[in-house]
């Protein structure tokens, strides 16, 4: 699809900016709604999916560049690790999304100023205390859950911050070979079904540790070939419901394996279109359902890939923008 | 990556609400507020009691996804709620040298409350963390522990939080209570798991909460044997009920090796037993040749004979001979099956190229003219069904050099 010819398209089926950007922008007011109490566990994902999609939808200072600094710094503990929100205990989830979110501000210089202890050490260290030695693992916080999405965050976060040497690579490796099915995706844990969202952690983790020999593409990228349904969007697992957010996990997966092609990706945009909310913004898992910001990102974040006209490019390893990947990483 | 949160399936209605329904919100915004605040509280001031305890039953039930609450929770149950602290902690030094499935520990003996409701801990770790209870407060206060998470997973089937402190108080009992009595709590789990499944019967959760849970019952810590025959006979109770059921199909992938090794299977055995999955699949394929999930479990099946990196699973005997031969039988059955439906199913003609091709590389030669002719047309039926895919079509008959036998080329 040209750029010409999305200028023809109807008005559902066009991305509604600035309805998106007034959209995240309102995240932070709705105190008034029991929802935003209800999710404060995820305050700090929040932000950083909030951000994201701000930036690639082309309006990276929609949100104060210096209040969202002050805000993700106040989610740290003492241990370097942050928590979704101040008060929050410390987890994984929520240090990625703080490390993502300072490197997509440019503001690492901070973290080593005002962070707790060694700055960026710390906050290496508080990851590297979560990998399991025996299974080269990663656990989401000192109780000790395990789940391939907590070493592709260890790798997202460390390699971002240039602290990977932090942890035993080739033993994560190693567990993420043994997560590997017999249709080439991965699972949670060895055994566990093929699920599209850990083959994006995976197929990114051994991305990030340049070990891409690893991945049967060929067989994942059939598997997640057929992940797009009649309906143009994309499912998690075989005869499962289509979802925006799979626009994601499916979609980064095979660019990442090179095979975009082999989905349509003019049906894919227009399904992501239609989960639009043009009026109030945001975009939701399906055509007439209630919008979210976790939608929001990984549906503007898809469509990027797809090389939507007006989108500021993305990383299909990190979920960033790709002028932060570049700068940082070089990549 | 943290999923929950997000909305799925909720239909979009209008945001805007009553001035009634704001005031009835902010209400409910401050009694929420307000038990946040004073778990919070107590857990700054390291108040791991009894009392606070009881605030973080209230909050997860308004929130199950308040992972710190869970965490203050289990502070609580470990500082004192418990009847010991276990050797490794950071300030059990005095019951170091004490089994952690051992219940005459130094501090039970003091124990003097029988009460169920947790009595007032001591988190301060000088104290040696006694707090007068027993081992058999111990295996109440699990119970209480499980039985509270039920409700909670029956509303909130995908939320992580509550199958990871669940999974947490489990291994509690593994540490504290003697082996007899943890195996039986965990045998429980069972249960669980399946009713979970029967309602979902895709969640990956609860799948793999049912590994978890017979890998630990399999384990020396609850001294337990292979369950690998009941596991491989539920994944077929499984896919009898729904034979989309993918989930049911890959467990029944990952437990086959096992199986045949634990059954000393002969290799006469193993090829019998590749005979009978083989039969079943396709009388299934036969009702269903659209559904993916039988295919992909069809691949499985094939992907043992054709394997050529590692020894094939199911049977590793079978010479070359014996492969293709079985291969071929695969692909004559196929054949059969698409001259049987009237309409095109595009999945017959993606198994009917792979065979065909894993044939060929069997046999290490290009394909033949007659197969060639085949794939062509086939691959031209493929992008005729499924446009979508067409990039992979094309990819496919440039890999295989099917392109200058297209007209026109």
């Amino acid at each position: 699809m040209t750029t010409e010819s999305f200028k023809q398209l109807p008005e559902e089926l066009k991305l509604a900016t600035s309805a998106h950007v007034k959209y995240i922008q309102s995240l932070d007011t709705r105190k008034d709604e029991y929802d935003y109490w209800l999710t404060e566990h995820l305050r700090l994902n929040g932000l950083y999916w909030g951000l994201t999609a701000l930036h690639l939808l082309g309006h990276p200072d929609a949100l104060p560049r210096s209040e969202t600094i002050d805000f993700v710094l106040s989610c740290q503990h003492e241990n370097g690790g942050f928590g979704a929100a101040p008060g929050h205990d410390a987890h994984m989830l929520s240090t990625v999304s703080a490390v993502q979110i300072l490197a997509t501000v440019d503001a690492f210089d901070e973290l080593e100023s005002r962070g707790k202890g060694n700055g960026k050490v710390q906050v290496g260290n508080y990851i590297a205390s979560l990998q399991n030695r025996q299974t080269g693992t990663f656990a989401g916080d000192e109780w000790g859950e395990e789940d391939t999405r907590f070493l592709y965050g260890a790798f997202n976060a460390l390699s971002l911050l240039g602290l990977l040497h932090l942890v035993d690579v080739d033993k994560a490796v190693e567990h993420i070979a043994a997560c590997a099915n017999f249709d080439g995706g991965y699972g949670v844990s060895p055994g566990a079904e093929s699920h599209s969202g850990q083959i994006f952690t995976c197929v990114a983790a051994l991305t990030i540790a340049g070990r891409q020999d690893l991945i049967d593409k060929e067989r994942l990228g059939r598997w997640l070939s057929e992940r797009q349904v009649d309906a143009g969007g994309l499912n998690g697992r075989p005869e499962k419901k289509e979802d925006v957010c799979y626009s994601w996990w499916v979609l980064s997966s095979l660019e990442m394996i090179g095979k975009t092609h082999w989905i349509d990706r003019e049906k894919l945009i227009a399904f992501i279109l239609s989960s639009q909310d043009t009026e109030k913004g945001g975009i939701s898992d399906r055509p007439g359902d209630m919008v979210d910001v976790w939608h929001t990102v990984f549906g503007v974040a898809g469509l990027s890939l797809l090389d939507y006209p007006g989108l500021e490019p993305v990383d299909e390893v990190y979920c960033m923008p790709k002028s932060t990947t570049a700068r940082i990483l070089g990549r | 990556m943290a999923e929950s949160g997000a909305s799925h399936g909720i239909a979009r209605t209008s945001r805007v609400r009553s001035e009634e329904q704001r005031q009835k919100d902010l209400e409910r915004i401050q009694k929420y507020r307000t038990l946040e605040d004073q778990v919070r509280q107590r857990a700054a001031d390291k108040q791991f009691d009894s009392e606070t305890f009881q605030l973080t039953s209230k909050l997860l039930r308004l929130n199950p996804e308040y992972y710190t609450a869970w965490n203050v929770r289990r502070r609580c149950l470990i500082s004192g709620l418990f009847s010991k602290l276990l050797p490794g902690s950071s300030c059990s030094k005095e019951s170091s040298s004490t089994s952690p499935r051992d219940t005459t520990t130094a501090c039970s003996e003091e124990s003097s409350s029988a009460s169920s409701i947790p009595t007032p801990g001591r988190p301060d770790c000088q104290t040696t963390g006694k707090s007068g209870t027993t081992a058999d407060d111990d295996l109440e206060l699990i119970k209480t522990e499980l039985h509270f998470t039920i409700p909670l997973l029956l509303e909130s089937p995908k939320c992580y939080w509550i199958w990871s402190y669940r999974l947490w108080v489990l291994n509690q009992a593994i540490e504290r209570l003697e082996r007899p009595v943890a195996r039986r709590i965990w045998e429980e789990e069972l249960g669980l798991a399946e009713k979970m499944l029967s309602k979902d019967h895709r969640n990956f959760h609860a799948w793999g909460y049912r590994r978890h849970v017979v890998a630990q019952l399999e384990s020396d810590a609850l001294g337990g044997g292979s369950m690998v025959e009941a596991e491989f006979a539920y994944t077929e109770r499984m896919f009898r009920r729904d034979l989309s059921n993918f989930s049911a199909w890959h467990n029944r992938s990952r437990l086959i090796p096992r199986l045949l090794d634990e059954r000393g299977a002969t290799d006469a055995q193993r090829k019998a037993f590749l005979d009978k999955e083989l039969n079943m699949i396709r009388e299934a394929l036969n009702v269903g040749p659209g559904d993916q999930s039988l295919w992909y479990y069809h691949q499985f099946l094939v992907l043992n004979l054709v394997t050529t990196a590692g020894k094939p699973t199911i049977t590793p005997a079978f010479t070359l001979e014996e492969r293709i031969s079985y291969l071929t039988r695969e692909i004559e059955e196929i054949k059969v099956l698409l001259e049987d439906y009237d309409e095109d199913v595009q999945l017959i003609y993606e198994a009917l190229v792979d065979y065909t091709l894993y044939f060929s590389r069997l046999e290490e030669r290009k394909p033949t003219e007659e197969e060639r002719e085949d794939l062509v047309s086939w691959v031209a039926k493929l992008k005729e069904l499924d446009p979508m895919r067409n990039g992979r079509w094309v990819d496919l008959e440039r890999d295989q050099g099917l392109v200058e036998l297209l007209p026109g080329h």
